[in-house]
């Protein structure tokens, strides 16, 4: 089990609360940007494409502190960006662990190893950090030789120091299931806590629109990456969610789940997509047509998404809001989720060279093999 | 993502292999004619989309070096807003879309060239000139 125990018991006892009470839209995690800036430029990422005032703006610690007040979410990722450039990150770091908040500082790892003396190890704090995969999967996605050896040896220092550690790793079409199953071996033999992972998703932002998975490809290659798991890989996700990314759930989006809040406001109507910005967590509740997002919708903005931001809130809400849900969970933290048709994925599945090959965009429609 | 993706059902989208995607306009440079109240709406819908800053000239003549990130879109102009930061001042403003005489797509497009072929391309050349420690880095602050 790769969450711990009271982190868990804080989130099962906050959605209880919610359910019993009968609030229907409430947050789980709050998706707070403290600023755009970033020291990679990975091709494609939608996040950080910005004039220089933008990338230069930031939010203060007060600004942080009162948004996580407001919204009243039990989690926090802090993405960005890199949060470490902010001059201010160690004092609302500081101040999300007193008010309690479990904190997920979402970091590309090339200043971590330098700055790890100024945060203190604490249950409330884990790094998440960026890696794509392998050595030169890593390098190559985002756009930097050299990148996934300054995030290993982060990652190490991290891990000796107490931290709570975590990889991150966002896969798109091409991804080498074989490769990434190696790579889960490789993260847990650091001795971080678990992965975190998540399909690419072509948001409209994304400069990059070529090279994004279907719905239909993203359960194929979950299926065979994430079927016959090795007893020693830990996920620090919902086993519900890895489920619905292997095709055996069905979910729609929550996208009031994981709110993003950042220098524009409250962002409509998800981190992902932009249409417009709140002033208020109660106004962004009140304000966006939710009605209009998520697959079920039929708006083609949401056609292929998948990602945690959407649908791993419903996974959590399913898991801890119902005794069936719950047992699911069990199963699931325990399952190696044995599965010949995904062995064979697997051994279909060509090696690749030794970077990310992105493979020509096939026909839009057609029969799902999963 | 393209408006191919809302002639398929449910479960065409379910069965979707590849994605397809937005097909982002070049807007660097533009300044568009507005004749109609459909223009205006039309050239600030894009400029909401749009990575870089745009200028807008106002009706009393004042002009406005903006990125723009908000809008809302009411029944009338006078109802209509869009929200910017300026490069030199620190908060958010609004102007009406009342008040705005013509907008031009000054600034740069922050996203144009960022394609994962472009580094790719770029990638292949420096790799066969025997450059080591290649990297992308990211755009100048000033």
């Amino acid at each position: 089990m790769a969450v711990p125990i009271s982190q868990m018991g804080t989130v099962a006892s906050y959605v209880l609360k919610k359910r019993f009470t009968g609030v229907k839209r409430y947050p789980l995690v709050l998706m707070l940007e403290p600023l755009f800036r970033c020291s990679l430029a990975c091709a494609g990422c939608g996040k950080v494409q910005y004039p220089p005032h933008i990338l230069k703006k930031q939010l203060t610690p007060e600004e942080c502190f009162s948004a996580v007040e407001e919204c009243g979410a039990p989690m926090v990722s802090i993405p960005g960006g890199e949060p470490l450039l902010h001059p201010q990150i160690v004092e609302i770091v500081n101040g999300l662990v007193a008010r309690k908040k479990y904190i997920y500082l979402c970091t590309n790892a090339l200043e971590l190893k330098k700055r790890l003396p100024e945060f203190t190890p604490s249950k409330y704090l884990t790094f998440s950090v960026h890696l794509d995969g392998q050595r030169e999967h890593h390098d190559y996605s985002v756009c930097r030789e050299g990148g996934y050896e300054i995030a290993v040896e982060a990652i190490q220092e991290a891990v000796r120091r107490g931290f709570r550690v975590t990889t991150n790793a966002t896969f798109f079409d091409g991804a080498d299931p074989n490769s990434v199953r190696a790579f889960f071996d490789e993260v847990m033999g650091m001795g971080v806590e678990g992965v975190v992972l998540s399909p690419g998703y072509s948001y409209d932002k994304a400069p990059d629109q070529t090279h994004f998975m279907g719905r239909a490809r993203v359960r194929r290659l979950f299926r065979a990456i994430l079927s016959n798991r090795k007893p020693t890989w830990k996920f620090n996700m919902s086993p519900l969610f890895l489920e619905f990314l292997m095709g055996d759930r069905n979910y729609e989006c929550t996208p009031w789940g994981m709110p993003a809040y950042n220098i524009f406001g409250w962002q409509k109507p998800c981190y992902l997509l932009q249409e417009g910005y709140a002033d208020s967590y109660k106004e962004l509740l009140e304000t966006t047509s939710w009605e209009n997002y998520g697959v079920a919708s039929g708006n083609p903005k949401c056609a292929n998404c998948m990602v945690s931001c959407g649908y791993e809130t419903t996974a959590v809400i399913d898991g801890f809001g119902s005794l069936k849900g719950f047992m699911a969970m069990v199963r699931g933290t325990f399952s190696s989720y044995r599965d010949e048709q995904a062995l064979k994925l697997l051994n279909e599945t060509a090696p690749h060279g030794n970077l990310v090959q992105i493979t020509e965009p096939e026909q839009a429609l057609e029969e799902t093999r999963a | 993502m393209t408006a191919e993706v809302q002639k398929y059902t449910l479960a065409q989208v379910e069965a979707l292999e590849v994605a397809p995607g937005t097909e982002h306009e070049n807007l660097e440079g533009w300044h568009p004619t507005l004749v109609t109240e459909d223009d205006l709406r039309d050239a600030l819908a894009k400029a909401l989309d749009y990575r870089g800053d745009v200028t807008l000239t106002l009706k009393s003549g004042e002009r406005i070096e903006a990125f723009i990130f908000n809008c809302k879109s009411g029944p009338t102009l006078a109802d209509s807003w869009v929200q910017y930061y300026t490069p030199t001042a620190p908060e958010k403003r609004k102007v009406g879309y009342a008040e705005i005489a013509s907008i031009e797509f000054t600034g740069k497009d922050r996203a144009a060239g960022k394609h994962w072929e472009d580094w790719v391309k770029k990638y292949n050349e420096r790799k066969a000139a025997g450059e080591t420690n290649i990297a992308l880095a990211p755009d100048a602050l000033e």
